[in-house]
């Protein structure tokens, strides 16, 4: 019987009935990501971090329109200085060296000598801290004087501070302090010698507050005022102001911290994302293939693993021939790179395993699945929550490693600011300015910090079993 | 399917045995408490409790180690930097002391160490006066020198220190095979730089052992400062038997060497640990009054130095860095000064194919250099004083001091000037941008802090872009003498009192002249300042040599050093010097009251 007799029409047809839903969602459907978003939102904690990691990035990446100071300028006017309110200077003659005082040595006896305490010690212009001028009449004996200078009044017990002058010729009676001198107040005390050039009898003090100066040549090259021309002498002008202090060469600590966050920054986030991505590759391919393969590779892993990072660091430092004064972060990206994909190749490498096993993908294979199809529909996506949380957790350690290489003098080249080498810089001066210190210490620990939490944020948000325990 | 995953697996696949990183995660991360909870009041007084148990828990756990260090280290270690009882005296180093081979020796460190445990014929005594050392007396004229050496004089094993010694001594400090660094100290000798440069053998040295007791030295011509030299290290005696024993391992170790100085080595772990003990041989033994000098700590940090003498570990604290100064101020101890001597300064590559091989270059870095500026605001510290000239200041001169004889030709900063001589330059050099200059420093806090000051200085007022190249002490060394460097902070200190030895450091031949710069000119002056007994005519030469090495840039002086110290008042005695031995604890004693 041939069907192409048979015709059909429109009456043998009819309509079937619209089917009855027999299940309908109340609510919007949720998916995997906006879940883990969900649950992210609520840990407060994470949420913090995640702020701060954000305030991180503009502070590195906006921070240096909107501060526009040369991280490598050095101010040595004011060198040191803790954080603080702007300086204010007055504008002066430029600086003259000065010929001193001279006056005829005065003969005496070792007797009167050992009694003596030189007189008439005094200020021979008002002191500034361009210069500190001191006068005192001849002791009669006297082979020679030594100055003394201290922060703190010598009384009680006679400390005098620092020797900053020795003076051999006997008639000479004065002396000229240009010796980092600050806007402060300073004791200077000065000793007759003897003729073995041991202090002989008593010493006189002057007090002597010195004032911030400058002179308009200077403030005109140092860029602090427009023209020379447009200041007078007797005015003030405002220094530049750091409001974090400056380090020991008188450089602007916030805009050091600011270059220094991106190399911390910049190695952190690449250096994890790149050896991820060879972790993810690895791992998924020594589990996916599985047998001897496995075997072989994650043999590899393991002594990659036993590798010194150090030691391989220094080698890359010399292979590619960093030369002297030049950056070690490319070797020091090179080295991270090839040594520490072991770690999220293995977690990987579990994932896929255990996922290969699952019911579902014995039923996409049933239905036709090709391998492609297979990683990047079902091993790539379930994989994900451990990656990122991986990644998360490798940016905190990178920056650790980056801080402390530089901390040892084999990450970044002066004057390139980093945290760790700005933290050893600051060592020196612990206990006399410690903000030098603590700043960059803050900044590491901070950021450390944050992207901890945040990765044990997303391990929670991320981890399925932990949906609908709140 | 070949491609299919299942396939592929053997049986007993390897998931279910091993470990799963992964699973492991999630389930610590199901103990995880939502943080959104208050506290509630319960749980406020256990936070409160803990709080309290742990800081008493931590505070035993502190006062019990502390306890448990006291049991362990009350037998082996001095709690006192001072030791009334057994005269010992408990110091630190800043480093480990590179070489004590009297022959090869170039380091501070090394000279004072060696200074501690050597004698030479005369030495500098406590005024830094020259006195007798193994030598009782000595006659030195025109064509040389006798030397009379004392009886008593005794190696540490028992013999006597003999005339042959010292010849053995130099010939080997010339010979070309040992390769010293002051070889040239020994050109005054008759023969003697010939030796050097393997014309001549080394007996043929114009130094003679006549007996036992008898020195015989014949000069190449008139020295004037001879007496000078031979307190200097570099001719310090050497056994020959011992040091051919040792098969090329001569002071290699505590072990390795003869003492014939108030003190010996009895201690020696290498980057830990020197221990001096008072010599029993030594012929003065009843002039030294310390049993031992130990430098248990062998480190430069200054921080760490700083706090050990706070602690009362150590008795001194030598080169005072600036960010210490506030600090000893505030403890209110008494803090002394002197000069070491020594000068420093930019040693300049002179060879060609480096940029500071070009004159214009390096007049246009002279301009711009301001060593008040390095001193007062960079450097900071009070001993320090800016450097004008290759001669420091204290050296003598004819009457007075040199300086004061021949002024050093000052040099006003001009940017103006200098950017004209760059331009010059790099017309010259056929380039348009310097290439970066290497600039080689210690890896010290100080030098760093110099090295940026001038990094930052350079670009500013020239635009030259310098690269820091940071190495620790010794490797600094081998790469000045290398040459691997376009500029080198360098300093030098003096091996005698006299000009000579800083003015022949850049004659051409001078093996310390790492930037190898040569001038006809200035070696003919070397030459007169060496050869002349006239000391009008050797100022004269010297004070021409200091306008050559102005005028043709050889070097730009940076600062004359001076270190601030701070010592236990308890310890009298102790001589700080420019040359020699710094600081010197031979005749250091202790005060009781």
């Amino acid at each position: 019987m041939s069907t192409a007799a048979f015709k059909f029409g429109p009456g043998d047809f009819e309509q079937v009935a619209t089917e009855r839903r027999t299940q309908t969602l109340s609510r919007p459907s949720v998916s995997y990501w906006q879940d883990a978003w969900r649950r992210l939102k609520d840990n407060r904690r994470a949420l913090i971090s995640l702020w701060i990691v954000i305030a991180l990035a503009l502070f590195t990446l906006a921070g240096p329109l909107l501060w526009r100071v040369d991280p490598a300028a050095q101010d040595l006017d004011q060198v040191s200085q803790p954080p603080g309110l702007p300086q204010v200077a007055v504008i002066v003659e430029p600086y003259v060296p000065w010929a001193g005082i001279m006056a005829t040595p005065v003969p005496g006896t070792a007797e009167t000598l050992a009694a003596a305490t030189p007189e008439g010690l005094r200020l021979v212009e008002p002191a500034t801290t361009q210069a500190v001028r001191l006068a005192w009449d001849p002791v009669p004996g006297a082979s020679g004087y030594r100055l003394y200078r201290n922060i703190f009044d010598p009384e009680p017990d006679g400390a005098v501070g620092l020797p900053v002058a020795e003076i051999l010729d006997p008639g000479q009676v004065s002396f000229e302090d240009r010796l980092d001198l600050e806007p402060a107040r300073y004791w200077y005390s000065v000793f007759a010698r003897d003729e073995f050039g041991a202090e002989a009898g008593d010493y006189a003090t002057v007090t002597v507050d010195a004032t911030r100066v400058v002179s308009a040549a200077e403030a005109e090259t140092l860029g602090w005022i427009g023209a020379a021309a447009a200041v007078a002498l007797g005015d003030e002008i405002v220094l530049p102001y750091h409001p974090l202090g400056t380090d020991y060469l008188g450089r602007d600590m916030l805009s050091r911290l600011m270059y220094g966050a991106r190399v911390s920054l910049f190695i952190g986030v690449v250096a994890p994302l790149l050896f991820v991505v060879v972790g993810i590759v690895y791992g998924s391919a020594a589990g996916f293939i599985g047998g001897r393969v496995d075997q072989l590779l994650m043999r590899f892993a393991d002594f990659v693993v036993a590798l010194p990072f150090l030691l391989f660091m220094i080698l890359f430092k010399i292979a590619f021939g960093i030369g002297p004064g030049e950056s070690g972060i490319f070797p020091m990206l090179v080295a991270l790179v090839l040594l520490a994909w072991p770690a999220t190749a293995r977690l990987v490498r579990g994932q896929v395993l255990q996922i290969r096993e699952e019911g579902y993908i014995g039923a996409s294979q049933l239905l036709g699945a090709k391998t492609t199809y297979l990683v990047l529909r079902h091993m790539i996506p379930n994989t994900m929550g451990v990656i990122l949380v991986t990644l998360t957790f490798a940016v905190p350690t990178v920056i650790f490693t980056e801080a402390f290489l530089s901390f040892i003098g084999m990450g970044v080249a002066p004057p390139t600011p980093s945290w760790g080498s700005m933290s050893n810089e600051g060592l020196r001066t612990m206990l006399t300015h410690p903000h030098e210190l603590i700043f960059p210490a803050i900044f590491i620990s901070v950021t450390v910090l944050a992207f901890n939490l945040l990765g044990d944020g997303l391990r929670d948000a991320l981890d399925v079993r932990m949906r609908g325990r709140e | 399917m070949a491609q299919n995953p299942t396939t592929g697996i053997p049986e007993g696949s390897p998931s279910g045995t091993r470990g799963d990183p992964a699973r492991a995660l999630a389930a610590d991360s199901t103990t995880t408490v939502p943080a959104r909870d208050p506290l509630s009041r319960v749980a406020i007084r256990q936070i409160a409790l803990l709080a309290i148990a742990s800081t008493v828990g931590f505070v035993l756990l502190m006062a019990g180690l502390s306890w448990a260090t006291n049991l362990t280290s009350s037998s082996t270690a001095t709690l006192d930097a001072i030791d009334v009882e057994t005269g010992t005296v408990t110091l630190s180093l800043t480093q480990e002391p590179p070489q004590l081979d009297s022959t090869r020796l170039t380091d501070s460190v090394s000279g004072r160490i060696l200074g501690h445990v050597m004698e030479g014929l005369l030495r500098y005594d406590v005024n830094n006066q020259l006195a007798p050392g193994v030598a009782e007396r000595w006659d030195i004229r025109a064509d040389g020198a006798t030397f009379w050496l004392r009886e008593e004089a005794r190696w540490s094993d028992g013999e006597p220190v003999t005339a042959h010694d010292f010849v053995f001594a130099w010939q080997t400090a010339l010979d070309p095979a040992t390769a010293s660094q002051y070889a040239f100290i020994f050109y005054v000798l008759k023969n003697g730089e010939a030796i050097n440069t393997g014309e001549l053998p080394r007996e043929s040295l114009g130094v003679t052992a006549v007996s036992d007791r008898v020195l015989e030295v014949e000069f190449e011509q008139p020295v004037a400062y001879f007496d000078k030299l031979v307190a200097f290290q570099t001719y310090y005696p050497i056994r020959e038997d011992f040091y051919l024993s040792r098969e090329g391992r001569y002071a290699a170790d505590a072990d390795d060497m003869l003492y014939n100085g108030p003190f010996e080595i009895t201690v020696w772990v290498h980057g830990a640990h020197v221990r001096l003990e008072k010599n029993p041989d030594y012929w003065d033994r009843d002039g030294i009054s310390l049993n031992v000098i130990d430098f248990p700590y062998i480190t430069a940090d200054g921080n760490a130095v700083l706090n050990l003498y706070r602690d009362g570990q150590i008795a001194e604290v030598n080169g005072l860095g600036a960010e210490s100064l506030d600090q000893v101020l505030a403890e209110r101890w008494p803090v002394g000064r002197y000069s070491d001597g020594s000068v420093w300064f930019f040693q300049l590559n002179h060879r060609s194919d480096h940029p500071t091989g070009n004159y214009n270059l390096r007049k246009a870095l002279q301009l711009v250099n301001d060593p008040g500026e390095l001193v007062y605001k960079v450097i900071k510290i009070p001993s320090n004083t800016p450097g004008e000239s290759i001669f420091p200041t204290w050296l003598k001169g004819e009457k007075g001091l040199f300086r004061q004889e021949y002024p050093a030709p000052t040099v006003t900063p001009n940017v103006t000037l200098a950017r004209e001589h760059l331009e010059q330059a790099k017309r010259e050099l056929g380039v348009d941008e310097i290439p970066p200059l290497v600039l080689l420093a210690d890896d010290t806090p100080g030098a760093s802090k110099q090295a940026e000051y001038y990094q930052n200085s350079l670009m500013q007022k020239l635009g030259l872009e310098i690269r820091i190249d940071k190495q620790i002490f010794k490797q600094r060394l081998a790469k000045v003498e290398a040459g691997e460097f376009d500029v080198a902070l360098y300093g030098w200190g003096p091996a005698f009192d006299d000009p000579l030895t800083f003015a022949d450091l850049f004659a051409s031949w001078n093996p310390n002249n790492h930037g190898e710069y040569a001038n006809a000119e200035l070696d003919a002056q070397v030459r007169i300042a060496q050869q002349s007994t006239d000391q009008a005519t050797r100022m004269a030469a010297f004070g021409r040599i200091q306008e050559i090495l102005f005028e043709d840039v050889a070097i730009i002086p940076n600062y004359e050093r001076g270190q601030m110290y701070i010592q236990d008042p308890r310890i009298r005695g102790v001589a700080r010097r420019a040359v020699g031995a710094d600081p010197d604890y031979t005749r250091a004693y202790i005060v009781t009251d």
